[in-house]
């Protein structure tokens, strides 16, 4: 429906974007950055789930909904579904996917095992820049859910590249 | 023919009212639109009464007045659509095809 960007402009605008919040507007406060980034993910989000659940039936319940953001609102996004969800079944849903598509041009570098402590703090460093990536994913999925009637906190993490693990905590 | 169209937020805030008639009677048309609200929080959150279109985007009658037969429809994102027509004799499944059409 409507108009079509390439991917590749929009693998350019999140890497500027990230790196723009990251070294120019909030140059020392990556957390100001990142909530910033997390807030405009929420903002699309929040659109995004108003277009594409336009024609369906209404959810009946959380899981549904979940269920949603994991199969048509991510293959809306991304081309694919989410390729794994688990549940504590006490309001924690776990998303992961084994190839998310705005990680695969990024650099897997397996710190050394017994590297020196400056090549440690740059391993650190690098998964801190990594991580800056994926704030803007977490909002997007906070801002559909909350859309959806949903409040709850999103979280990333990505201990195994390529594959990352998106925890959504309900609030109660 | 349709009178009024409306379109009412997921905190009941009015987004987009028109109402297609003289200005007169623009405000019972408001106030009819203002009722339909609380009719349809009921349908929402009466499961039992409402049966098998519980998930339903499209509710239907919500409730005929003196003159106007009054429309609903519920999207996820809690955003709705109130219809006021005045034909007495237009059947559910028009109205229920017009709404996507509206949205779009």
């Amino acid at each position: 429906m409507g108009r079509e960007v390439s991917e590749s402009c929009i693998d350019s605008l999140l890497t500027e974007m990230v790196s723009t919040y990251c070294n120019r507007f909030y140059a020392n406060k990556p957390e100001l950055a990142a909530r910033r980034i997390e807030a405009i993910g929420y903002q699309v989000g929040h659109q995004l789930s108003e277009r594409y659940t336009m024609e369906r039936p209404r959810f009946s319940d959380h899981l549904e909904a979940i269920k949603f953001i994991c199969k048509d609102f991510w293959f809306e996004l991304f081309k694919k579904q989410i390729d794994n969800l688990k549940t504590n079944h006490r309001g924690t849903f776990v998303l992961q996917d084994n190839r998310f598509r705005w990680l695969t041009t990024m650099s897997i570098e397996q710190p050394p095992e017994n590297g020196t402590s400056e090549e440690l703090s740059i391993a650190a460093d690098n998964k801190a820049l990594q991580s800056m990536h994926l704030y803007f994913p977490c909002g997007i999925i906070r801002g559909a859910l909350s859309n959806l009637g949903i409040p709850c906190a999103v979280s990333a993490d990505i201990s195994n590249l390529p594959a990352c693990s998106f925890v959504v905590r309900i609030k109660a | 023919m349709i009178v009024c169209v409306a379109v009412v937020g997921h905190q009941n805030n009015p987004l987009y009212i028109q109402s297609f008639t003289d200005a007169d009677d623009a405000l019972k048309l408001h106030h009819i639109v203002h009722c339909s609200l609380d009719v349809v929080d009921e349908r929402v959150n009466n499961p039992k009464k409402s049966g098998p279109t519980l998930n339903d985007t499209f509710l239907g009658l919500l409730y005929p007045t003196e003159n106007y037969k009054v429309y609903g429809y519920l999207t996820n994102t809690k955003v709705k659509f109130i219809l006021v027509t005045t034909d007495l004799d237009v059947r559910d499944a028009d109205v229920r095809n017009e709404v996507p059409c509206c949205i779009c």
